[in-house]
């Protein structure tokens, strides 16, 4: 287990590390300027109303980059090894295809983490600098969000075990975007009047509600979010992305590497 | 199964599906049967396609057989210990380009589970010895196809293993490289580890082999010492000669000749070599070298196999250098 344990951190820090040097934290710069630009831009508004919007901002920014980072360098940290044939000498060392894919996972994981705390730190920053208060409540939406990032890299993961990266990134944002949209998906028939209500149902229990991680809004206007909601919402991802990353821990063992 | 081999191989089967509409099955190996003696270089070769990359990507679990074992040290491929004794360096092998060879190494130290300082000292053990010392902290993406060569290798040594497993190791070497490669794979010869290397390159196995394993479309022809495989002594005599301006004459004891811009080559059989001399001379032509031929390794595929540079149709050709 120790063994077992090293060798899956061994492969998360080099991912960790394969993220750092293709400069995918480079990301934090826009995000910096963004940032610096709002709190300038703002300026003329009303208190109240400024500090509401640098709080919507950050926390989109916060999303938006982080999705992208999750699916585009999700989708390929698998595909990539596979097309490269990158993968092929290390799973002939003591290490198992399940350390191997479990040790990506964890690698993405950690610069995400990175990711999101940089950027509350940034977002923290930008409120202190411009006279707003450190506002507590703001990481009541911040870990929401990393939970759902963790799904997405999740998604991604799954889906480039199964298909090639560019199918796996559309097919990874389509799930994205339609877990965003789930209402839509529940009551798709409004929209889409010939869809069968037994497809509508089983998309709506299959495709997770990214809804349910997205707190920004309650959390700008001030709105506290109770611990047990949070519990709940941990719940719900952890759930997601056990089942998700064990089909695709489950297509990556099974698959030749021809 | 014999235990106390290196590697054994029974019944080993694969086959690809090809086709989306309708699919159907292409075999790729049929029913291997091989050993690998301990302490020898085996060569495995084959024409491009033959099934040779196929076999090393089953005996290191990067395919699964459809039918068949193997074993390594008398452990069967889903006991993993037997990957602490083993060494692999796949066809064209792709490290991690952002990493330097030193990192890389490290890395693969970690999964071996080597303590930080054997990990140090075994790294700059290795790039000294595929002579990348030099290149130790520059990123591999600024290396030759060579350079990733060696520090493939490097990697497939950092276990100590004790049977190697070379997917085309000389393949986009320069001369020095393969050089260095040769030397390399000698030298763990002497060491006592067991080499088993798959080329398409007959020289290669011709110099390095004490055993040669010839698999043909998926199927092992022949397994055998080079020295029975071969006969080592002079089959033919081989005659340059300058001709007549009106040709030179078809002569007695002449088995074929070709021309070589103003020079004809001759074959002749090694007891009629005077009376070809004698006739050469009484037609007004100039011999200009004699020279007897061995079989190598090259003429025992091309004539013993009927081959006629190349394998099936779906084989590609073999190289001699």
């Amino acid at each position: 287990m120790g063994d077992s344990l090293s060798r899956l951190a061994a492969v998360a820090a080099n991912t960790f590390r394969e993220t750092v040097r293709e400069r995918v934290l480079y990301n934090l710069v826009f995000f910096a300027i963004i940032m610096t630009l709002a709190g300038l831009l703002l300026g003329p508004l009303s208190i109240r109303q400024d500090e509401k919007v640098l709080k919507d901002i950050g926390l989109a920014a916060m999303d938006l980059f982080g999705t992208l980072i999750a699916i585009f360098i999700g989708v390929g940290l698998v595909s990539k090894e596979i097309e490269r044939r990158s993968l092929y000498p290390l799973l002939v060392k003591p290490l198992s295809r399940g350390e191997f894919f479990l040790g990506k996972f964890t690698g993405l994981a950690f610069t995400l983490l990175v990711n999101v705390a940089v950027m509350t730190v940034g977002l923290y920053a930008t409120l202190l600098a411009t006279g707003r208060s450190a506002d507590p409540l703001l990481l009541a939406a911040v870990y929401p969000i990393l939970l759902g990032l963790l799904l997405v890299v999740a998604l991604a993961m799954l889906f480039s075990t199964l298909t090639s990266s560019t199918l796996a990134a559309v097919f990874t944002v389509g799930v994205v975007i339609a877990g965003r949209f789930s209402d839509v998906v529940r009551n798709m028939q409004e929209v889409m009047p010939g869809t069968p209500r037994w497809l509508s149902g089983i998309l709506y229990a299959v495709i997770p509600n990214f809804r349910n991680f997205d707190f920004k809004d309650r959390v700008t206007y001030g709105d506290p979010v109770p611990p047990e909601v949070l519990a709940w919402v941990t719940v719900y991802a952890a759930a997601y992305i056990a089942v998700v990353l064990g089909l695709g821990l489950a297509s990556f063992r099974s698959r030749d590497f021809q | 199964m014999e235990d106390h081999l290196p590697l054994v191989t029974r019944g080993l089967c694969k086959s690809y599906r090809v086709g989306h509409i309708r699919q159907s099955r292409r075999p790729a190996l049929h029913d291997l049967d091989l050993e690998v003696r301990e302490g020898e270089i085996l060569g495995y070769v084959g024409p491009n396609g033959s099934g040779k990359t196929t076999t090393l990507k089953l005996l290191t679990g990067l395919l699964a057989p459809d039918r068949g074992e193997a074993r390594f040290f008398g452990l069967p491929l889903a006991d993993r210990a037997w990957r602490h004794r083993v060494g692999y360096l796949p066809e064209h092998p792709y490290l991690y380009d952002y990493l330097t060879p030193a990192e890389y190494l490290d890395y693969v130290g970690r999964l071996f589970g080597l303590a930080a300082g054997r990990r140090r000292d075994r790294t700059r053990e290795l790039l000294a010895l595929v002579g990348l010392e030099k290149a130790a902290d520059v990123a591999m993406r600024r290396f030759s196809k060579g350079m990733v060569q060696r520090a493939g290798l490097a990697q497939a040594l950092v276990n100590d293993p004790d049977l190697l497993l070379l997917d085309e190791p000389m393949s986009g070497l320069d001369p020095l490289g393969r050089r260095l490669v040769r030397k390399l794979i000698l030298d763990l010869r002497r060491e006592g580890k067991t080499v088993l290397f798959s080329t398409h390159i007959l020289s290669d196995a011709e110099t390095l082999c004490d055993r040669v394993a010839v698999l043909r479309a998926g199927r092992l022809v022949r397994v055998g010492a080079l020295g029975e495989m071969l006969r080592l002594d002079v089959t033919h005599m081989e005659v340059l000669a300058v001709g007549p301006e009106a040709g030179l004459p078809l002569l007695e004891g002449e088995v074929g000749r070709e021309a070589v811009g103003d020079r004809i080559r001759l074959e002749v059989e090694e007891e009629a070599l005077g009376r070809v001399i004698t006739g050469i001379e009484s037609a007004g032509g100039r011999v200009l070298a004699v020279q007897p031929v061995r079989q190598s390794l090259e003429d025992y595929f091309y004539r013993e196999m009927g081959g006629d540079r190349g394998g099936t149709a779906e084989e590609g050709p073999w190289e001699t250098a």
